[in-house]
């Protein structure tokens, strides 16, 4: 929805903005982005009304361009790839033209669900997501919302910063410090040895049991900062005006937060909430390739690791789209459904 | 990223060959054997042609096309290995060569993963004008069937006769394919006549090597039966439980991939001395019992706690940090792997290096036969069918792989890298301690011993080679006279996208999740028991070994008629 937002953004820039959901007798606020107000005569002349719309279209022309380059850049990534999912039926060669490929109708399919690590590869991937979901989700909105009380505006912002810091760093870099500080010598062994928890040195990634643990803790210091943002901005349109009401009537500041802030930016948790359900069978593969080895592996090989070996290692492009698109198609339906129950429960939905 | 490693090791084992040089001693066991078998240029099939200078030959059709055009053309050269950072530049051999052909190079090389780079090209349908990749990549086949790259014999026939007097039969007769076309021509190439001449000078990466102050210091023990193996590695961890403050890892082994791990597999069976075939027949060697008994030890290693979980998990990164440290008393390491490594440690202290030693022998106690020089070589070189220029591309090839071009890319310019020096070609005292000393300003300046080494030929370099120095002479001459030749043996594996080609993926994998496993089991049993679980549970067992030994039939085949 904000991408959408992102690419829409300058024509879509006056109307009602509810200011907040929480409340059914809140009261829309009408908000012009634009200083410009809407022309009522023009609109009844279609002639003038073009006119006006190219107008409006030139004096916004470098932000369309850059709306443009991004519409551009999802048709050539996103739209002229789905016309591609098509190889997954047959059996392309990269070396010929598509139309000398011939039909294999659903083989790749039916060689992907007969696999035989398909049951773990999958075991795998969704209790890693689900364990992100879990843990990974509510987490920065905590965050958000804890930050959002700190007094002192350098101290926040020094948090901030810091909290960030991991997010712009590769998981190939990561990975490799991962590596050292988990490893029999390294910091968390010494850390943990120096305050009693343990008595003898453990290799951390050499052990299954505590793989997922280290992808969704990593995972998780890694993004914290950086998914809470997003609330931060959503926490910062909450009016004013709610709070000094709620003041008013003896709230305290945990009533507020609980009261107020959570409730206003719960149309951002819902969308967001739908966007991390339809990625469940995402897994993030940097990360989990940096770290997988041959001793953790019956715990960290995820589809994505399996599609990466089976074949895009083997130049069997075909069978990589048909994995991928049976992907497509159940994380669609993960996004219908989750979208169906937000709308549901609380009337915010994606479309 | 095993064949990456396999690349970077070649490279690595090509150029420590030529940049470890010696100023001190002249008269070592290297430089005699190499001394020795320097062809005087008639009888070598590839330094046969007319030498360099006297190359002013009566008939027009013998005179080397590159000759007669020398306007400049900048021919773009694609070469399939990301870590390739050299530029074609200022160096003396790139101006030499440029003032002589009129050819200038511009290097293409992938910025990342080169597979994707590759496929791209495949896909797209444009190659640059020269190729350069592994012999055994599977893009070679794809390009020659995709008919994307031209003919060399066809070449040659229309615009070079030349290029036939300088290429080697035996190599041309080895990669011409089906249509009766050759497409590509090798580098670091060495065919059966080679290893008649050069045999006893060659050498092979794989060594097990054992750290010498420890070694020494539990008294030099013999390592080469399981019992002799464990107890030496039982002693070494009793006597130093750690290196400076960090606990010693007992046996060091390369890294574990998604297939399994080399150290364990075909680098353990050559010391154990593991036929491929019987009678013609290629062998499974993981199921040969001298194989499963040293497998069986390693368990017991493990079961003695004398393997680290280090091994495990361990990338290259982390391993040369810590063979830098001295961290392994043992390993099963390829020896230009760590030379760098080998060389820090070597200049700290001469006695913390490590050397190589007699490693795990069969129950008879046969010689290892290790992986030598084979006759595909390292990589090929082929042309793309939209090249610039047909004729200055060949004639340019003809130039890299005759004697004369070998000899410019290897010694670079007389006078200025090179000299005649008691009676023999080698570089001026000041261009070998720069080479020994820091290769990178080397390459910059001067751009010789092979820095363009796409064409390389690793035999005749042999009499314009400075002799090697330690620490990694002993390693390299602990291999002498064990190293065969394993070039039947060559692209056996059938192209990933056929049938074969995803049993034999999917085996592959199977393996490499079987082997910790078979490691890590507690008891004899349970390997066995973990074993025979992945003997069943490979798929079309019987498919996958026709198609490879189709294959092998055939290089046989080939081998044969060269003789």
């Amino acid at each position: 929805m904000r991408r959408l937002l992102f690419v829409l953004g300058p024509l879509y820039n006056e109307g009602h903005v509810k200011v907040c959901n929480a409340n059914d007798e809140e009261v829309p606020q009408k908000v012009s982005v634009h200083a410009e107000a809407p022309n009522p005569t023009a609109a009844s002349i279609g002639g003038a009304a073009r006119r006006s719309w190219l107008k409006k279209l030139m004096r916004q022309r470098a932000l369309q361009v850059m709306a443009l380059l991004g519409i551009a850049w999802m048709i050539v990534f996103n739209f002229i790839p789905i016309y591609w999912n098509v190889i997954a039926f047959r059996e392309f060669d990269i070396i010929q033209p598509l139309s000398a490929a011939p039909w294999v109708g659903l083989d790749h399919f039916k060689e992907f669900l007969t696999d035989d690590s398909l049951g773990y590869v999958i075991r795998n991937t969704l209790a890693m997501s689900l364990l992100k979901l879990i843990i990974g989700f509510p987490l920065p909105i905590a965050f958000a919302l804890l930050l959002n009380e700190v007094r002192s505006i350098r101290y926040k912002k020094w948090i901030q910063t810091v909290s960030y810091l991991p997010h712009f760093l590769s998981w190939v870099i990561l990975g490799g410090i991962l590596a050292t500080w988990l490893a029999d010598v390294g910091i968390i062994n010494k850390l943990l040895m120096g305050l009693g928890f343990i008595d003898e040195p453990i290799s951390y990634l050499a052990e299954p049991k505590y793989f997922w643990s280290i992808i969704v803790a990593s995972d998780l210091w890694k993004e914290l900062g950086w998914s809470a943002i997003i609330y931060l901005a959503a926490i910062s349109g909450v009016s004013p005006e709610l709070y000094e009401a709620a003041t008013i009537d003896g709230a305290g500041r945990f009533q507020k937060m609980w009261k107020v802030t959570l409730p206003c930016i719960r149309g951002t948790i819902a969308i967001l909430f739908i966007l991390a359900v339809s990625a469940l069978l995402n897994s993030n593969f940097d990360q989990i390739l940096v770290l997988k080895n041959s001793l953790n592996e019956s715990k960290s090989t995820v589809i994505d690791v399996y599609v990466y070996q089976t074949g895009i290692s083997d130049g069997r492009f075909s069978y990589s789209a048909a994995v991928g698109l049976l992907k497509s198609v159940i994380a669609l339906g993960l996004l219908l459904g989750a979208n169906y129950v937000t709308k549901k429960l609380n009337d915010t939905s994606l479309f | 990223m095993g064949t990456t490693r396999k690349i970077l090791t070649s490279l690595l084992a090509a150029t420590t060959a030529i940049s470890l040089a010696a100023c001190s001693s002249g008269s070592s066991g290297g430089n005699s054997a190499a001394g020795g078998s320097s062809p005087s240029g008639s009888a070598s099939p590839s330094a046969s042609a007319v030498s360099s200078e006297s190359a002013s030959p009566s008939a027009s059709g013998d005179q080397p096309a590159w000759q007669k055009n020398t306007s400049p053309i900048t021919f773009d050269w694609y070469i399939n290995f990301s870590w390739f950072n050299s530029k074609w530049g200022d160096d003396v051999v790139a101006k030499y060569v440029e003032k002589k052909t009129g050819v200038k190079l511009n290097f293409i090389v992938p910025a990342g993963d080169e597979k994707a780079k590759m496929n791209t090209m495949l896909a797209s349908g444009q190659l640059p004008d020269f190729v350069t990749l592994q012999a055994t990549d599977e893009a070679v086949k794809k390009m020659i069937n995709g008919k994307m790259v031209l003919p060399l014999n066809e070449l040659a026939d229309q615009y070079d006769a030349y290029f036939y007097k300088v290429a080697d039969p035996a190599k041309l007769g080895w990669f011409k394919q089906a249509d009766g076309n050759v497409y590509g021509y090798p580098n670091a190439s060495s065919s059966p006549e080679d290893y008649k001449k050069y045999g006893q000078s060659f050498t092979s990466n794989q060594t097990f090597e054992v750290r010498k102050d420890m070694y020494e210091a539990i008294g030099s023990p013999d390592m080469s039966t399981p019992e002799g193996f464990l107890n030496a590695l039982k002693l070494a961890k009793e006597k130093f439980p750690e290196v400076e403050g960090q606990p010693l890892i007992p046996l060091g082994l390369h890294e574990f991939t998604d297939n399994g791990n080399y150290s364990l597999e075909d680098y353990l069976q050559n010391f154990l001395a593991i036929p491929r075939q019987k009678d013609g027949k290629l062998v499974d060697r993981r199921q040969d019992p001298e194989y499963l008994t040293w497998l069986k030890t390693l368990r017991k290693a493990n079961e003695m706690g004398l393997l680290a979980k280090d091994i495990f998990i361990d990338k290259r990164p982390q391993m040369e940090e810590k063979i830098a440290q001295g961290r392994y008393f043992a390993m099963l390491y390829q020896r230009t792997d760590f030379a760098n490594q080998n060389i820090a440690l070597y200049q700290k202290d001469p006695n913390k290096v490590y050397i190589a030693v007699n490693g795990p022998a069969n129950s008879k106690g046969d010689a290892p036969t290790l992986a030598g020089p084979g006759i595909s070589g390292w990589t090929v070189t082929l042309i793309s069918k939209n090249v610039k220029d047909k004729e200055r591309a060949i004639a340019f090839l003809s130039y890299l792989i005759s004697e004369e071009g070998e000899k410019d890319m290897f010694l670079g310019e007389k006078g200025v890298t090179y000299d005649t020096i008691d009676g023999k070609d080698q570089f001026k005292p000041e261009v070998i301690e720069l080479l020994n000393k820091d290769r990178t300003a080397f390459d910059q300046k001067y751009g010789a011993s092979y820095k363009y080494w796409m064409l390389m030929d690793t035999n005749m370099n042999l009499q314009w080679a400075p002799p090697s120095v330690e620490p990694g002479k002993q390693l390299e001459d602990w291999t002498k006279g064990k190293s065969i030749s394993m070039s039947e043996f060559d692209g056996l594996d059938p192209s990933p996208e056929s049938k074969e080609g995803i049993a034999n993926s999917n085996n592959l994998r199977l393996w490499g999740k079987t082997l910790p496993k078979l490691l890590l089991a507690k008891s004899d049993e349970e390997f066995d028991n973990i074993f025979d679980k992945y003997l069943k549970d490979r798929k079309d067992v019987e498919a996958v070994d026709a198609a490879r030994q189709a294959v092998y039939d055939a290089n046989m085949e080939k081998l044969k008629s060269m003789q």
